[in-house]
């Protein structure tokens, strides 16, 4: 299932149904659980999309499963619902991470704009996510060797140093270059540079 | 008995000393000689002694009269020829004033005589005992010579002569400091006294008036006035001091002149003492009425109540100190004051009565008084007193107290309201939410039909908005309850906890419940809204009362437990009540869950809800009574932040 789909969570069975029907007739893909426990067995890591959440749910809360999926690393953008107007609980949500709030009765309209908000949200994290799993491949398909090089070429050694330090000569050291330049689709060293500096920050964030 | 024997016993009335009966005797024979001019006594002084002794030291001692009178019999009238007839004289001698000392002490007098009653039982007595030892003594002597009637008279008259003088005199003797003190602050009427009785004896005794009984009239004088100046003691100490005068100059007289001066002795006595005893039992009345005068204006000018007198045309004639303070005004200015000006709303239609109104001071500014009145009986005096307490203290305390129990009331009912219009809220916009989002549905699946009639997407779009609509409503009403924001104050938290338990006191009594209180040293003050925690701490007293209605007498127990942790103050309260069911315990803090009959449900609720607003909690778990254990967590100081 790749395509943006709102996962809508309320233990209200009306609720459930009404919102589904709406907002499946505005055009977008539901799917619907009448508790957060469903959710969570039901979830897949590729699920994209948004998770339309009550705060007050049988069982687990929505404050509840939205500090479950941070815990997992989940990124699933969620849009918290309340019947309550609880304002210091939806604090707490938002202060958790939640992109949005929606006060119940949902108005169509604001209920749209937010969730089509949620699901571009999900959809460029998604891009970033997918150009930076395209650049640490990218980067795999260097060689030890070239590997080696191009960490002295981050830190701004000239090819002589590079040379001199792997006991090569700086002819070799130019054409692990031109190769390295190659493989990383970059034009210049600036571009490679910054394009493993991104590699490094992403790696502790993907371990899914 | 002397005064000097009778002073040095007065520190210890009740011991009678060897001493002490050596020197009665002594004075019996001494007496019997000096008053035996003749053969047949004038005079009877042993007589009043005796009788004194034996109203003072008791009957019993009796015996020693008896021996005092044969010993007499010896020392005046020598060694008799029969021992016989001694014996007899002597015995009836202690036999008769034992028999009057007897009759006088359950008749009362066994004392100082004060009072005219006392003076008539003397002579009641003595008159018949006397006559009857007279009798007795005559026939006991050998002499036949001496039974006549004329010689019994004599003895019978002698004896009460002997006692009239000398026994009221003696019975006062202890007090002779006193009399001393009296005639040292008139020296000059003492004197002038002196000389009036030295003046009667004078014109009775002197060289032109011998014989003639017309001169004893003014001996009546000195006794008179001497009476009525000094009292019984007066009396008798003037009879005493003219009848030795007569008996001194009627020395070489005719035994028959002797025998009607004595008769007259006994008249002027008993004259003296009655009229002595009158004035007695009045300085008596006197000395006690001013005794009570001055206790009751001691308890006046001490009460913390005004206390007010008035006439029978309702002026005020006298009032105390607090009344003067009650008022704010001087004596001066309040008394003559008609009691209206005062009390202007008081009416006075019965004996005693008590009524609450409104006074007026001094300045004329209002005063509220509770008011007790009782008429004055209306021989003695007539009119009111009245006792007047300002209340105005304790209207304003019950006033507080009042104001209290209204602010914890409409912040309790707002509460209850508020929760129920915040449940209500919730639970009726999970349907409107439906409803609104079916509306919104049909709307776009009417679209195709809505070329037909053009008023169908209008129509949905009205539906949609009174569904929001009524939403709004619900809202408004709830944020209104809500509005009820808290009023931070820094509460003593040991003072307001008592203060609520204390209004359960009652029914901790009623229901036997074993309350324990106890309370961690040295709690902060906490930074909170005073009414709300009330409010929780009533709810869950309340709560941990009802819990223990099941359970008996023996095992209902309450622990409220107040410590310290951290930067929170901790309620605990435990009862052994049947603790909160499995089934229930998931929810107790919901709204309308409850396990009570009759109960809303909203109590936890509540205070939940209030505990969180101030940065606290409320948690239930198992308690060391084994019932239910409920925790307050209440920070020492709020971050205010809104209810809901």
């Amino acid at each position: 299932m790749n395509d943006a789909t709102i996962f809508l969570v309320d233990d209200d069975a009306s609720v459930r149904d009404s919102l589904g029907l709406l907002l499946s007739l505005k055009g977008f893909r539901t799917l619907l659980f009448a508790s957060a426990e469903h959710f969570l067995a039901t979830y897949q890591p590729e699920w994209r999309g948004c998770l339309l959440t009550d705060l007050r749910l049988g069982g687990m809360s929505g404050l509840e499963l939205q500090d479950n999926l941070k815990q997992r690393h989940l990124h699933l953008p969620v849009v918290v619902m309340t019947a309550h107007g609880d304002v210091a609980t939806t604090r707490t949500a938002l202060q958790a991470g939640a992109l949005d709030f929606l006060e119940k009765p949902l108005d169509d309209e604001v209920l749209i704009d937010v969730v089509r908000n949620a699901i571009q949200v999900d959809r460029e994290r998604h891009h970033v996510i997918s150009a930076q799993t395209e650049t640490l491949a990218r980067l795999e398909r260097l060689t030890p060797r070239e590997r080696q090089v191009f960490n002295f070429l981050a830190d701004g050694l000239q090819n002589r140093d590079i040379a001199a330090r792997l006991e090569i000569s700086p002819r070799t050291v130019e054409v692990y270059k031109a190769r390295i330049m190659e493989k990383l689709q970059c034009r210049n060293l600036a571009d490679a540079v910054k394009l493993s500096m991104a590699a490094a920050q992403q790696a502790p964030r993907e371990d899914k | 008995m002397t005064n000097s024997a009778v002073s040095s016993s007065s520190s210890e009335p009740r011991r009678y000393t060897g001493t002490f009966i050596c020197g009665y005797l002594i004075a019996y024979v001494m007496l019997d000689w000096l008053s035996h001019l003749r053969d047949i006594t004038p005079w009877n002084p042993q007589a009043g002694l005796t009788l004194a002794l034996l109203l003072v030291a008791g009957p019993r001692q009796a015996i020693w009269t008896a021996v005092a009178a044969f010993l007499a019999e010896i020392v005046v009238r020598g060694v008799p020829a029969l021992w016989l007839p001694v014996f007899a004289t002597a015995a009836a001698i202690a036999g008769s004033y034992m028999l009057a000392a007897i009759l006088l002490r359950i008749r009362g007098v066994n004392g100082p005589i004060e009072s005219p009653e006392q003076v008539i039982s003397l002579v009641c007595v003595i008159v018949p005992v006397t006559l009857l030892s007279s009798v007795l003594y005559a026939f006991a002597l050998p002499h036949s010579a001496e039974q006549s009637t004329g010689n019994v008279v004599r003895y019978w008259v002698g004896d009460l002569n002997g006692v009239l003088t000398l026994t009221p005199l003696l019975l006062v003797a202890k007090d002779w400091r006193l009399g001393l003190h009296g005639v040292r602050q008139r020296p000059w009427e003492v004197s002038a006294q002196i000389v009036s009785v030295l003046a009667a004896l004078w014109i009775r005794l002197g060289p032109h008036a011998i014989n003639d009984l017309v001169y004893v009239y003014p001996l009546f004088v000195p006794v008179v006035w001497i009476a009525f100046r000094w009292g019984v003691v007066g009396a008798a100490l003037c009879t005493l001091t003219l009848q030795i005068g007569l008996i001194v100059a009627a020395d070489g007289n005719d035994d028959r002149l002797l025998g009607n001066l004595q008769f007259f002795a006994v008249t002027l006595g008993t004259a003296g003492l009655l009229l002595g005893a009158t004035v007695s039992s009045r300085a008596a009345a006197l000395r006690h009425v001013a005794r009570r005068e001055a206790e009751q204006r001691a308890i006046l000018s001490t009460a913390p109540d005004a206390v007010v007198a008035t006439n029978a045309s309702g002026r005020i004639v006298s009032a105390n100190p607090a009344a003067l303070h009650l008022f704010q005004l001087t004596t001066a200015e309040l008394v003559g004051q008609d009691l209206e000006q005062r009390l202007p709303s008081i009416q006075v239609n019965a004996e005693a009565g008590r009524v609450s109104l409104e006074g007026r001071r001094g300045d004329g500014s209002p005063v509220p008084l509770d008011v007790a009145w009782a008429r004055l009986d209306a021989p003695a005096t007539e009119g009111i007193i009245l006792i007047i307490r300002d209340v105005t203290e304790r209207l304003a305390s019950a006033a507080q107290l009042r104001e209290r129990d209204t602010a914890l009331a409409r912040a309790m009912r707002f509460a209850v309201v508020g929760e129920f219009s915040s449940a209500l809220t919730h639970e009726l916009n999970q349907p409107i939410t439906a409803l609104v989002s079916y509306v919104r549905a049909s709307q776009i699946l009417a679209a195709p039909l809505c070329d037909q009639d053009a008023r169908l997407p209008e129509t949905l779009d009205k539906a949609a908005r009174e569904a929001i609509r009524t939403s709004d409503i619900l809202r408004r009403l709830r944020d209104f309850y809500h509005g009820g924001a808290s009023h931070l104050e820094t509460i003593q938290t040991e003072s307001l906890i008592n203060s609520v338990v204390k209004t359960y006191e009652n029914r901790v009594r009623q229901l036997g419940v074993n309350l324990q209180c106890s309370f961690a040293a040295k709690l902060p003050s906490v930074q909170a809204d005073p009414i709300q925690i009330e409010m929780i701490l009533h709810n869950l007293m309340s709560n941990a009362l009802d819990a223990l209605l099941d359970r008996s007498e023996t095992t209902r127990k309450i622990a409220l437990t107040v410590s310290q942790r951290g930067t929170d103050i901790l309620i605990e309260l435990d009862d052994s009540g049947p603790g909160v069911g499995a089934d229930i315990s998931a929810r107790i803090f919901d709204p309308f869950v409850t396990t009570k009959p009759g109960g809303m449900g909203l109590g936890l609720t509540i205070s939940r809800t209030l505990l969180r607003s101030h940065g606290g909690d409320l948690w239930s778990e198992r308690g060391s009574l084994e019932g239910a254990r409920f925790v307050v967590r209440l920070p020492i100081t709020t971050s205010s932040r809104p209810t809901l």
